[in-house]
């Protein structure tokens, strides 16, 4: 379902609109001098089952009103979910007094005027027999195909939020987005044999696709009842791994990390100063795609209030923008980027999947990756989880307490291959990836 | 209007099977100074009304922001129809839950006049200046407030009943300053307790020296050696024993993991451990002292027990909810929590210890000719083959009995039984953590305690 935009007039705000508006007012009158008001109001229904039983079914109704004042360069925000008028007072009023206690800063600032504008996108509504179906579906599938799958949990989940952003510069986005998010966690068990868990997810505006078929479920789900035998790799070794798209966000984290606010206001960054250089392999691009039709997951506006635009972060390895917000981009001096990250969509490579493997001679195919937080330098290792050891081009066993170990920094230049194949999580779009100078052990 | 004001009793004659109705707020609140400038002032209050209904074997729950009395009611039938919709479909009528009745209050929130947000900030900026005029070569520096009040009113269609309040407050504190070769090397120390922020920080006079022995430490990595991949004789000091009581052991006993499939599953009764390792998920408080995340009453009103995991090496039970004690036949132990008023209660633990034995740390460190020392944990996980990985940001070589170089981070693992087995010391020390937040499906402040342990575990590296 395509996402739709269109302009606005003023008046033409729902009760979320209205309710921002009226906030925006009162932190006016309280004497802000830049003040942001966000009213979002989420619709969740979900079917769960545990263990093979449909057994949780959960409707939820929630409301958020965030608030942002900025008074003589002091700024505060508060976020509360009654709507209201004494509570909304309230806050106002603490808001007011959680600035004046703050110290000044001329690098906090709202969004800039921007015309009005409606984003509409995804479904209006759930259906529960369909989300039934597609969940029982699964449970039979899973224990017919799988006799020694523990389908631990399936969920299916329809949320809708409605917003609206409002700001006194006269900024007002209003959105509305309904989707599908489905969810699966599972290990396996063969007498006293059990496996490593493994989860998985996706969104989509339908339940079209069997829960089975979607992504790379199946594959999944076979692996795990392999993986009630693992074994140990011959010894340490220098070599290969390959990345699945299930666990490719942990090792593309440290960097998309470090190029945002927080690294790059402190100085600590390793790719400070690194704008439009190198720091990754040529085969490598990255972009960040918020409001691409193929991706579900999306947003049309930053958490600052800016209408979210697509942006590419690394074009064959180099840099190209950091992931600075507002607060950012002013405190260093920076572009503050075009959207708030997120939705990232790796470019496919050149290599079919199965060529990717039969180029390793050594090395693990990781598909989850259980690892410390990497330091400021981008050092980590950590256990592979529901991974195998590949030889001479070859998947050979599931691996025990096995040790991946690295430098993330390198990880990026060492980049081999990229598969052909892409999976498309709904909130992002992701291939596997080949890494030489992996240590294992 | 406010939770204290609402009588959930008169909403009794509304539950149709077994039910829990519950009002649920949670207030945070964070400051962030970076470098000294207040990058973050922010507060965040989000509460209200859910409703939990059993019907033949399902659940069916709903959820409000909404507190009024018209809310609570649809809330009720909301969840209700819920689990109509599933018992028609998938309904069991011979199940059956343990009962439970039990009325427990508590309030942790202080009874001093509350600061305002610029004596906070205020308090902040002085650690901050701390930094600045004490530790030289820093080049850049996070002071972190974060609070948490979660406040619970519940009733259950079997009259339990209670209003729980549970505080806490931390400061977070990371410095960075720069090795030979100008590359970053960062350490971070987290001060704070149960309570509310006006009883835990007082003055700067914990914070002072927690502060000087993180900079002390921070010199010592600057000169970092890479340690060893393999496995190691290794002391895991009492800084550590928390997470490890938690992540290698607690989470592959909590009984909706056991039933899962957890390796656990196999082994109880028998002896997992070495005789030297007693480990309790303690409901709330300890030899007389109350513990940093006291749970006096679930949230399916089943009044909390303490939880004798394993007792002298052996594995004697686990944690329940009534799901799982039902499925086990086991007792009820209170474990079942919720994180915010939109989560159904899972099994949670509370503060989860390994019990302190006789040795001196100095006799452990003196004990081992080739290991390490692991202090200051990061992050943890726990797998249901009881193999757990957690990060250690700070460490020492021991050679020939006596602390050697400082090691860079690291990363430690194991299978968990074994690692027990492998026990050899267990020092006279228990030092408590507040600092826990588990990430089991929904966010959980924890608790976690223990001793310094002498064992072998995995140590990533080079």
């Amino acid at each position: 379902m395509s996402i739709k935009s269109k302009g606005d007039s003023q008046t033409d705000v729902g009760p979320e609109g209205l309710l921002a508006r009226n906030t925006l007012a009162s932190l006016t009158q309280a004497g802000f001098d830049r003040a942001a008001c966000r009213v979002s109001a989420d619709e969740l229904h979900e079917l769960q089952a545990e263990n093979s039983e449909i057994n949780l079914f959960r409707t939820n109704f929630e409301t958020d009103i965030s608030l942002v004042g900025i008074a003589d360069e002091r700024k505060a925000s508060i976020s509360i979910n009654q709507i209201d008028e004494a509570t909304v007072n309230n806050a106002v009023a603490d808001l007011r007094a959680m600035a004046a206690g703050s110290s000044p800063d001329s690098a906090h600032d709202i969004a800039c005027h921007q015309p009005h504008e409606t984003f509409n996108g995804g479904i209006a509504e759930p259906n529960y027999d369909l989300m039934y179906d597609r969940v029982a579906e699964m449970q039979t599938y899973a224990s017919d195909k799988y006799p020694t799958l523990n389908l631990r949990s399936t969920g299916v989940t329809f949320y809708k939020r409605k917003s609206c952003f409002v700001n006194s510069n006269d900024v007002c986005f209003q959105t509305s987005r309904g989707l599908y998010q489905v969810s699966i966690s599972f290990s396996s068990k063969e007498g006293t044999d059990t496996s490593s868990m493994m989860y998985t997810g996706y969104s989509s505006y339908d339940l079209d696709t069997p829960i089975f078929e979607a992504t790379n479920v199946d594959m999944l789900l076979r692996q795990s009842t392999e993986q009630v035998r693992t074994e140990h790799i011959p010894g340490k070794f220098q070599g290969e791994m390959i990345i699945s798209p299930d666990c490719l966000t942990d090792f593309l984290g440290f960097m998309l990390g470090r190029i945002s606010d927080g690294s790059l206001i402190s100085g600590t960054s390793v790719f400070k100063d690194k704008l439009n250089e190198a720091v990754a392999s040529p085969l490598l691009s990255i972009h960040s795609r918020p409001v691409d039709d193929a991706l579900t997951g999306g947003y049309w506006v930053t958490g600052g209030g800016f209408k979210a635009e697509n942006s590419t972060i690394l074009d064959q390895g180099v840099l190209k923008t950091y992931l600075l917000g507002q607060y950012g981009a002013n405190k260093t001096g920076l572009d503050r980027a075009v959207n708030s990250g997120g939705n990232y969509c790796v470019d496919a490579g050149e290599s079919n999947y199965e060529d990717l493997i039969s180029s390793v001679k050594e090395g693990i195919l990781i598909t989850r990756f259980s690892g410390g937080r990497p330091n400021d330098r981008g050092d980590f290792s950590g256990i592979a989880k529901n991974s195998y050891y590949i030889k001479d081009g070859k998947v050979a066993f599931p691996v025990k307490e096995t040790t991946v170990s690295g430098n993330m920094v390198d990880l990026l230049q060492n980049i081999s291959g990229i598969s052909k194949e892409r999976l498309n999580f709904g909130g992002s779009v992701l291939p596997w990836v080949k890494v030489s100078g992996i240590k294992a052990s | 209007m406010q939770i204290a004001d609402i009588d959930l009793g008169k909403y009794s004659n509304q539950f149709s099977s077994y039910t829990e109705l519950r009002l649920h707020e949670n207030r945070s609140q964070s400051i962030v100074l970076l470098n000294g400038d207040v990058v973050s002032n922010a507060r965040d209050t989000t509460g209200g009304v859910s409703a939990r209904v059993f019907n033949d074997g399902t659940w069916g729950f709903s959820s409000n922001p909404d507190m009024s009395n018209d809310s609570i009611d649809v809330t009720i039938s909301a969840a209700t129809r819920n689990a109509a919709f599933l018992a028609k479909r998938t309904g069991d009528e011979n199940a059956v839950l343990p009962s439970s009745k039990a009325s427990r209050s508590s309030d942790f929130r202080t009874k001093k006049v509350l600061k305002t947000q610029e004596e906070k900030i205020a308090f902040l900026t002085e650690i901050d200046q701390f930094i600045v005029n004490s530790f030289p070569d820093i080049v850049s520096r996070q002071v972190l407030l974060s609070c948490l009040d979660m406040e619970k009113k519940l009733q259950t269609s079997e009259g339990s009943n209670g209003h729980n309040i549970t505080t806490r407050a931390l400061i977070a504190v990371k410095l960075t300053t720069e090795n030979a070769d100008n590359e970053p090397v960062e350490l971070s120390e987290v001060i704070g307790a149960r309570g509310q922020y006006e009883d835990v920080f007082e003055s700067m006079d914990t914070i002072g020296p927690a502060l000087e022995k993180l900079y002390a430490q921070l010199l010592d990595k600057k000169e970092a050696v890479q340690p060893i991949s393999g496995y190691h004789d290794v002391i895991l000091a009492s800084d550590l024993a928390g997470i490890l009581a938690h992540e290698a052991i607690g989470h592959t006993t909590e009984a909706d993991i056991v039933r899962a499939g957890s390796i656990a599953a196999d082994f109880l009764g028998k002896k997992v451990a070495s005789d030297l390792i007693t480990l309790v998920d303690f409901a709330n408080s300890y030899q007389g002292e109350i513990l940093p995340v006291p749970i006096y009453l679930d949230d399916e009103g089943v009044e909390s027990q303490d939880a004798i995991i394993i007792e002298d090496g052996v594995l004697k039970s686990y944690m329940h909810n009534k799901d799982t004690a039902q499925h086990f036949g086991m007792e009820l132990t209170g474990n079942a929590r919720a994180y915010s008023y939109t989560d159904e209660p899972l099994v949670r633990m509370r503060n989860t210890a390994i019990l302190s034995g006789a040795s001196k740390i100095e006799d452990m460190i003196a004990s081992i000719d080739d290991g390490y020392l692991l202090m200051r944990p990061t992050n943890g996980q726990a797998d249901s083959t009881s193999e757990f990985m957690f990060g250690v940001q700070m460490g020492y070589e021991i050679k020939n009995g006596k602390l050697g170089n400082a090691i860079s981070d690291t990363t430690i693992s194991g299978v968990a039984f074994d690692m027990l087995n492998n026990v050899t010391m267990v020092s006279d020390e228990m030092v408590w953590s507040c600092a826990g937040m588990c990430g089991k499906k929904q966010p959980m402040p924890v608790g976690m305690g223990g001793p310094a342990v002498k064992t072998k575990v995995y140590i990533g590296g080079q």
